[in-house]
């Protein structure tokens, strides 16, 4: 041995520690803990609280929820919204195409449909509420244009109210749509639509063959998010525009807002739990379902 | 014997100017000082009133600074609350044990159902019985001896305010009779002028129209009491008849054409610009609709009288309040604060500021110079109760809101409206045990 010789470390000793499987989980402890602290806790007030009354065991709470007339309207009324849904996939599909297809000047349409889903809801509630008047600014539209018939009190009428809401959440949830829409189409290699025309496709043909099933994916997981919105995301809609009443009468009330009113208004801890908990049910019951269709159909699984 | 009987005199005098002394000094809000626990103090006031008593912000900065100044050791920090997110705010506060310190109430049912879960401390633990003989409404904000919350400045509810230039030009007078009333609404009709102003969209003032028109119709406060705890019903005439001089008002076309989307305050405006001959506003917001409209132009009144009940034709009297929260650990200090507010100082303060009158016996009247407070004052000194502060707020809010708007709207008529109302009593009395219990307890202290 010589003064030049290297001395090399003795090898260190491999761990035998294997995770395996459970490797990946390892990886995702931490922010499992922070989800099972703040949604396994919360999930566990919320069933205990549902399911006593007065120190007792009970589910009197849900008998007493699910025979609230109110409540029955509300769950009603998120069914209704759910129509909204198909609308808004084919709107936002229609338009994330004619965008697609460099629709002129597409650039400033991108940004003016885009615009309302970054709009606060607040401020849009407040807008459309003060636009949608009786004597509001389309209603006197409609009438300077002779058209007074068709003037309506949007959000006064029992009638129309549910409806107008609907169409103020399609406008501001249809951005979403169409970026997200966008996004995937830009990212579909170019010669397979190069192809498709080269074969003669047309704009219906080519978009149904070859688009729609780019973008399946894409359109199950908007679905989703959509119907999830429709049934548990639409208070801040209601309750800007009907200042927290879900009126005319109960024509826009919703399970939402009826949860809320029933814990912080009138102070039923435990009937608003049940309600919140039927929500929860519904919901999942949502999510469970699509997954189950998203699995037998294969749509989007091997993307 | 004559020295001796001097000396006796001459002690006699200071121990009684000593007494007196004292005894003006537990008057002021001062004078508990001495069982103030020391310290630096932080105090939150949640409160509401803005909307219906303009300067009322400016007022109570005003007064905590006064407040700070003569108290270094306190800092009050207040915070507006909206009405939509009054109640709601501080049940959350509640649930969580942790926000205000002080918190606004309107009267009766309004402060008695955080007081009945336990939400606040009864302010009259803190507040000398003297002290509160001259807070005005109290009693409706009593409970088993107790009251819950301060009265701190009177609400007439609600008058009838007219443009007096208005109904001149077509040849109307100002309508007392509910079928003078009825009358005027066909005339100004015919004259392209909108004869009352209002808005339903935010709900509370279908609480305001129940109160004020159907208190009209019943014989006592037990009427809407044994009804809401079951023993009478709100479809019996007496209070059925609220709904059909509703729809008498709706069929007339009293109102608006877009009642249903406008809110109070909004709709309001269209008195003061002209185009509505009458509304119906807080009482303690005369004073911004006399600056508006103009001394000589505008009129003021109680709802036009239509039953024989001992409340018709009369204006309701409510007091708004301020309550200590069961959490605070300043009980003392709050309460403090809220003497401080009934200072005669401050009274004279909030009244030049606001023209809301001071929920206090000891408020200085000759103050009151404007013509159309005069008018309010006279009103309010010969009082109704205010019938909303009598049912509960879910009643309230799923009856007599909901079913105002429908009916308005031309969506549901007289009798449908009493049905759904008994129907929504019967519900609440389901579902709301406890507060029913606490109810049926305070409502048989009005028999």
């Amino acid at each position: 041995m010589t003064s030049d010789t290297v001395v090399l470390p003795p090898p260190r000793r491999r761990s035998r520690f294997r995770p395996g499987r459970l490797e990946p989980f390892l990886w995702i402890a931490p922010a499992l803990a922070i989800v099972v602290f703040v949604f396994g806790y919360s999930m566990i007030a919320l069933g205990r609280t549902s399911l006593r009354y007065e120190g007792k065991w009970t589910t009197e709470n849900f008998h007493v929820t699910w025979s609230d007339p109110t409540f029955r309207t509300a769950i009603g009324h998120n069914a209704r919204l759910l129509l909204a849904v198909p609308i808004l996939v084919a709107t936002s599909l229609l338009l994330s195409i004619l965008l697609f297809e460099g629709l002129r000047g597409w650039r400033f349409h991108r940004w003016a449909l885009f615009l309302p889903y970054v709009l606060a809801i607040p401020v849009i509630g407040v807008v459309f509420g003060q636009l949608l008047q009786f004597n509001g600014l389309v209603n006197q539209i409609l009438r300077a244009l002779g058209l007074g018939a068709l003037a309506q009190d949007w959000l006064g009428q029992p009638r129309w109210a549910l409806w107008t809401m609907t169409g103020v959440i399609v406008w501001r949830e249809l951005g979403f749509g169409i970026v997200l829409f966008l996004a995937r189409l830009l990212s579909v290699p170019s010669d397979i639509f190069e192809a498709g025309r080269m074969d003669g496709a047309r704009f219906f043909r080519l978009h149904r063959r070859i688009t729609i099933p780019q973008l399946s994916g894409v359109i199950v997981f908007y679905v989703v998010i959509e119907a999830i919105t429709m049934v548990s995301w639409v208070f801040n809609y209601v309750y800007v525009m009907t200042n927290g009443q879900g009126g005319p009468g109960d024509a826009t009330q919703v399970t939402e807002l009826y949860i809320y009113q029933t814990a912080f208004q009138y102070q039923s801890p435990e009937i608003a739990s049940a309600a919140a908990a039927t929500l929860f049910v519904v919901t999942l019951g949502f999510i469970v379902a699509f997954f189950h269709i998203q699995r037998r159909s294969g749509i989007g699984i091997d993307e | 014997m004559h020295r001796k009987l001097g000396v006796v005199v001459a002690v006699t005098v200071v121990a009684a100017a000593l007494l007196a002394t004292a005894g003006l000094a537990s008057r002021s809000s001062t004078t508990t000082r001495k069982a103030l626990p020391s310290g630096p103090v932080n105090l939150t006031m949640w409160w509401w009133g803005q909307q219906e008593a303009a300067g009322a912000t400016d007022w109570l900065k005003q007064t905590v600074t006064l407040y700070e100044k003569k108290h270094p050791n306190v800092k009050i920090k207040t915070v507006l609350q909206t009405t939509d997110g009054l109640i709601p705010a501080f049940k959350a506060a509640a649930a969580a044990k942790k926000g205000p310190d002080i918190q606004y109430f309107w009267g009766g049912i309004w402060s008695l159902d955080d007081a009945w879960q336990g939400n606040t401390k009864a302010i009259s633990d803190y507040i000398p019985k003297s002290e509160l003989a001259h807070y005005i409404n109290a009693k409706e904000d009593t409970y088993e001896g107790k009251v819950w919350t301060a009265p701190w400045y009177v609400q007439p509810s609600f008058p009838v305010l007219y443009r007096k230039d208005v109904l001149a030009k077509a040849g109307v007078t100002p309508p007392r009779t509910w079928g003078a009333l009825l009358k005027a609404c066909d005339t100004l009709n015919a004259k392209g002028i909108t004869p009352l102003a209002g808005g339903v969209k935010d709900g509370w003032f279908g609480g305001w129209l129940f109160a004020i028109i159907g208190a009209q119709g019943i014989t006592s406060i037990s009427d809407v009491l044994d009804a809401t705890t079951g023993k009478a019903k709100f479809t019996d005439p007496k209070l059925a008849a609220y709904w059909t001089r509703l729809q008498e008002l709706r069929d007339h076309k009293c109102w608006n054409d877009d009642i249903n989307s406008q809110d109070l305050y909004t709709a309001q405006q269209a008195m003061v610009q002209g185009k509505a001959a009458m509304t119906v506003s807080a009482g303690s917001d005369v004073k911004k609709f006399v600056k508006s409209v103009g001394v000589a132009k505008l009129g003021v009144m109680a709802m036009p009288k239509w039953g024989n009940g001992p409340y018709a034709g009369k204006l309701g009297s409510t007091s708004q309040t301020v309550g200590i929260t069961a959490w605070t650990k300043n009980p003392e200090w709050s309460a403090d604060f809220i003497m401080y507010m009934h200072s005669p100082e401050r009274m004279a303060s909030w009244f030049k500021t606001t023209g809301a009158f001071p929920a206090d016996t000891r408020f200085n009247t000759k103050l009151i110079t404007l013509p159309q407070q005069k008018i309010l004052f006279g009103l309010v000194k010969n009082g109704s109760p205010y019938l909303e502060n009598f049912i509960p707020p879910e009643l309230d809010a799923k009856a007599y809101f909901a079913q105002a708007q429908l009916l308005l709207g031309g969506n549901t008529d007289a009798p449908q409206a009493a049905a759904a109302t008994e129907k929504v009593a019967q519900r609440i009395r389901l579902t709301q045990r406890k507060m029913m219990a606490n109810f049926k307890k305070w409502s048989a202290t009005y028999k």
